[in-house]
This record gives structure tokens, sequence and C-alpha cells, in this order.
């Protein structure tokens, strides 16, 4: 009888955990990612509760999705790995209808090849991954990814811990596409990434920013929204570079997963943050490029007017998006273990 | 000369395991956000780690499961040390090597396969996965100390306390279990630090509003870790140091020597 007892409680338990409330949601997102007034000020007006968990790469995104026991009602995945999660169902199509303000988005973004017709997923922000260098001691002003195979440079650079960008850097060097999937182009790319690991000080996709910073390297590969902040607090002495041969241009967006409780308040948070006002919050707040063109007249100038953030349209010829590469990927995985085993 | 040598090297020994913690402290009342180099005495950090919700609620978290875990594992390891002391057992010998896996298998396996057995049963994960999870590594801890310490006291002292009239219960809890206390206590101490401190197998299966203070701290690094992680990491410490001076006094107590 106790036994029974013990039992019934355990369940009831369980049950419990489950049952999320329905004034509640729950984020998951990328650190920093989010500004609290913009969470607060969604709980002054909708007096839902809003409790956000981070995380610090899309795999571990996507492992949490997969294990089906994560109840989170809103993610922010990148580009990548939205073919990835929609082939294994982990996140659900998206009811454009109840997304009033998509149209305050700038189409140009719209309509990607990781989601045509943004069937799941709505742009949140984007950026490129350049490089940035420290100007005063490589005087020859730098236009091209060459400088990070530079002998000269050895141990001084540092490139990003991510095998699909610095298999993008290497490609790109080669004139080809950073989706690549023949395997001949892909050894080609590894052979060049082997020779630089030899020069490579570090890779780290963390605080690159503040190794450059620190002066521990001089050239530093990375995303745009940290070393544009490098080179804004230090204007004579960084630069960010959007290199001439092209690159990446990623974009993380927001998605509704399949296990989600409260999916009536991930679509009000959606729409939430769509509204120009709150888009700029964002930008604001962790610098940033959002793909809501009705936000700009309420981002700080300084963040609008900034180059590394706001690039033109024209410098982003032969920028791309990263796919998924399917099947490729393990091909990549092993190169790179190779790599980085040197 | 042996003896000067010998206390050059623990001196050594000593700074080199305890040097980093001081300047941890150190550093948490640093003018400067950032580097090593002091720039003034501030309270500033631990002013701004008082109103910074998000380490408050991880800091709670932590200390929570750390309690919890403590509590239940302590009891569970304590029971199977004495079940394994017993001689009359059955299947000693496969479940003490049981006891031993947690322990020696890797966290990240210990993590994945935890993530996949609440999967399967489709269980959410929470603080309450969380809790399970800290116990289930925890217990192991616990009854290995302890089987340490029975192993090193006198067991028929308890046959004595029965022949002498006492009911197996009595005989026990006033034999038996003062001698063990100071292992129990040891094993308490020693699952409370390893679960507040735990990284990788929590990272696994907590869920929504689960962050645990180790979970918030690695988080930090990717934008900044300011001084207030100092802050706070200075205050466990010193909570840590606390329960440590008081359980010692407590088995100090009866006149015993502290055997911990």
């Amino acid at each position: 009888m106790k036994r029974v007892f013990a039992l019934l409680c355990l369940m009831g338990l369980m049950l419990t955990t489950g049952c999320a409330k329905k004034s509640e949601l729950r984020i998951y997102t990328w650190t920093d990612y989010l500004p609290q007034e913009v969470i607060d000020g969604f709980h002054q007006r909708t007096g839902i509760t809003v409790t956000v968990d981070t995380y610090d790469s899309n795999e571990t995104l996507m492992a949490k999705l997969a294990s089906g026991v994560a109840a989170y009602d809103l993610v922010v995945p990148s580009d990548y790995i939205i073919q990835p999660l929609i082939r294994q169902k982990l996140i659900v199509p998206l009811d454009k209808s109840r997304l009033t303000n998509l149209p305050n988005l700038d189409p140009a973004f719209l309509n990607q090849r990781f989601d045509p017709g943004n069937g799941y997923s709505i742009p949140y922000l984007w950026g490129t991954t350049g490089l940035a260098y420290d100007k005063k001691k490589i005087t020859t002003p730098v236009d091209s990814w060459d400088v990070l195979f530079d002998p000269q440079w050895t141990g001084k650079i540092l490139m990003l811990n991510d095998p699909r960008e610095c298999f993008a850097v290497a490609l790109k060097r080669m004139g080809k596409s950073i989706n690549e999937t023949d395997p001949a182009v892909l050894h080609q790319a590894a052979d060049m990434l082997k020779k630089q690991h030899a020069l490579v000080r570090a890779y780290n996709s963390e605080d690159y920013d503040k190794t450059l910073a620190s002066g521990d390297v001089l050239i530093a590969h990375g995303w745009n929204g940290q070393l544009a902040k490098v080179v804004s607090q230090n204007p004579d002495q960084f630069a960010y570079v959007l290199p001439k041969e092209g690159g990446t241009i990623w974009m993380d967006n927001v998605c509704i997963p399949t296990a989600a409780n409260n999916a009536d308040a991930a679509y009000l948070f959606m729409n939430y943050i769509l509204e120009p006002e709150q888009a700029a919050k964002i930008v604001n707040g962790v610098s940033y490029a959002s793909a809501n063109s009705a936000a700009k007249k309420f981002i700080s100038p300084k963040i609008l007017n900034d180059p590394n953030i706001y690039p033109a349209a024209d410098k982003l010829k032969g920028w791309e998006f990263l796919d998924d590469i399917g099947p490729t990927s393990r091909l990549v995985d092993d190169l790179w273990t190779e790599i980085k085993s040197q | 000369m042996k003896h000067r040598w010998l206390l050059i090297h623990s001196l050594g020994v000593y700074v080199f395991l305890y040097g980093p913690i001081l300047l941890l402290a150190a550093l948490s009342f640093n003018r400067s956000p950032i580097g090593a180099t002091w720039t003034g005495l501030t309270f500033n950090w631990y002013a701004k780690l008082f109103s910074d919700a998000d380490i408050i609620d991880a800091a709670q978290r932590s200390l929570l499961i750390a309690a919890g875990a403590t509590a239940v594992a302590s009891v569970l390891g304590t029971a199977a040390a004495l079940a394994l002391s017993r001689p009359g057992t059955r299947g000693r010998g496969p479940t003490a090597g049981l006891l031993y896996l947690p322990i020696i298998v890797p966290e990240i396996v210990t993590g994945c396969a935890l993530l996949t057995f609440f999967s399967v049963w489709r269980w959410e994960l929470s603080l309450w996965t969380v809790g399970l999870a800290h116990i289930s590594f925890s217990v192991s801890y616990v009854a290995i100390v302890v089987r340490a310490r029975l192993a090193g006291i006198d067991r028929t002292l308890e046959d004595a306390a029965q022949d002498l009239g006492a009911s197996p219960r009595a005989a026990f809890w006033r034999v038996t279990f003062p001698m063990i206390l100071p292992g129990v206590v040891a094993g308490a101490l020693l699952v409370f630090t390893v679960s507040i401190d735990d990284y990788v197998i929590t990272s696994f299966v907590a869920g929504p509003a689960s962050t645990t203070l180790p979970l918030r701290i690695a988080s930090m690094v990717k934008t900044g870790l300011t001084p207030e992680v100092n802050a706070v990491s200075t205050l466990l410490l010193g909570l840590t140091m606390i329960l440590v001076l008081v359980a010692q006094r407590l088995l100090r107590g009866p006149g015993e020597g502290s055997h911990i």
C-alpha cells in the first residue's frame, strides 16, 4: 500500500512538471540576444511571464529539441540548421495570418534557400562573418582573406572554431561557393586549412573579440556584432573588413518548436518583436542588424551608420548564406578533425 | 634539512591550490571590470549581484538542488553502504562494482544517457530532472565514503548492543550511526560541492527555467565575465567554508576528535 502511494505521488509529480500555465512563455535563445526591457515590455502588455534560457550553439539547440522533452515555446535557430529541424519535425509551420506585423520586414531577407516562403521561420537578426585586424601593427590595408594565411603573422591569427565558417573562408579563396559539396574541392580546401593550422594561435568562437582587443592576436576571423563593438571602442586601432572574395552572411530566425506548450503566447511574442520600436530596442541592445526595415527610424544612428553592422548592399556581392549540405556534413566534420589535429 | 624542504614543498602545494581562489576573491573587490590589474577597492560588484535577477535565480536553484540531492543521496548512499557491508547480502560483488560506474563513466556519457532516459519516458526537462540526475551520481560518492568508514569500525559492537537488550533499530541509531556519522557527513559535503559545481550533466538535463549557476556563468563567458561572477563565487566559497566548519564542530562535540 505504501509502495502504491509512493508510485502515485511520483506519477503526480511527473504530470505536474509538464503543465505549463497558459500565462507562461518559455524562450530558448542565444546568450544576450534579447534585451531585458523588451521582455519586460511584453510582460507588462500581456501579463505573460517570460522565462529565457540560453544556448551557445545550434547543435545544443538541436539536441535539446530532438530529445522531445524540452518544452520551449520559441527558439532562435541559425539559417543552416532550419532544414535539419524541419526534416526531423522539430519545428512547426507558421500560421502567418497571426503575424500582422510581417510587412515590417525587408523583403530582401525573406524567401531564402534555407526556408523557401518562410514557412517555418521569421528573420530575427543577421550579420556577416568577416575579419578584424590591428591597423597600427598591420599597416598595409587589408581587403582579402589572404592575410589569415600570411606566414608573416604566424601566431597572431585567430580563426572561428567552426568547421563551416573556416571552410567558407578557404572555399571563397578558391573562388567556390561556401556550400560546395564536391569532395575533391573540399579536400583541396582542407589542405589549405591544414597548412594554415601552424599559423593559427587559437580557434575560438566565444571571445575572439577580447583576444583581438587584448593584443594576443593581430587578426581575428569572427562574427560582426562583437567585432564591431571592439572597432567602435577603438576605431584608431582596429578595423573590420568584408574581404573582397566574399564570405558568409548569417541569419538567426525565430521558430516555434513542435513540443511547445504555449504556441499562442509564442505568436503574440513574435508579432510583438516585429513591431518597429521593439525591433529597434533589440538592435540597440545587441548591436546586430535586424531584417526589420520599419525599425530603422528608431535605431540609434551610431549603429545604423556603422558599416560593420549595416553594410551597404553593394558590399555584399558574393556573400552567401550557409546552406545545409546534407550528407556532405560528415565529410566536412572528418576533414575538420584532421585539420584540428595537425 | 628534510623538514625545511618538506615545508617549502607543502607551502608550494598550498599556494598552488589556494592562490587562484584567493585571487578570485580579491578580484571581486577590484574596480576594473576586466583583467587582473588592481584599479581600486569597490563593493559595486556585490551590489550589482544582488540586483541581477538571473544570477540570483541561478544561485538559488543550484543551492536548492544541491541541498535536495545531498539529503536524498546521503540516505540512499548510507543505506547502500550498510547493506553492502553485511556478509549475508546477495549480489554484493556486482552491486559494489556498479556503485563505481557513475564516477568512472565520463560525464558526457552519463548526461547523454540521462537525457535519452527522460526522453524515452516523456519526462519533461525541468528542475526535477536536474535534481534526479544529481541524485543518481551522488549516491555513489556517499556509498563509497561510508563504506570506507564502515571498514574501519568494529561491527561487533552492534551485535553486543543487541545482546545487551537493545532492539535492532536502537542498536543502529545509538551504536552504529554515531560511529559512521563522520563518514556520512564527509560524503554529504562531497556531494554538496559536486552538485553545486556540476556543469556537463546539468547542461544535458536542464529544461525551461532550470538554469543553474554553472550554466549561467558558462553562458556569460561568451558575452563577458564581469567580477559579478567573482562575487557570487566568493559568497559560495564562504557558504561552503561555514558548512564545513559547522560540520566539524558538530562532530567534535561529543568529545571525539575530528576524523573527517
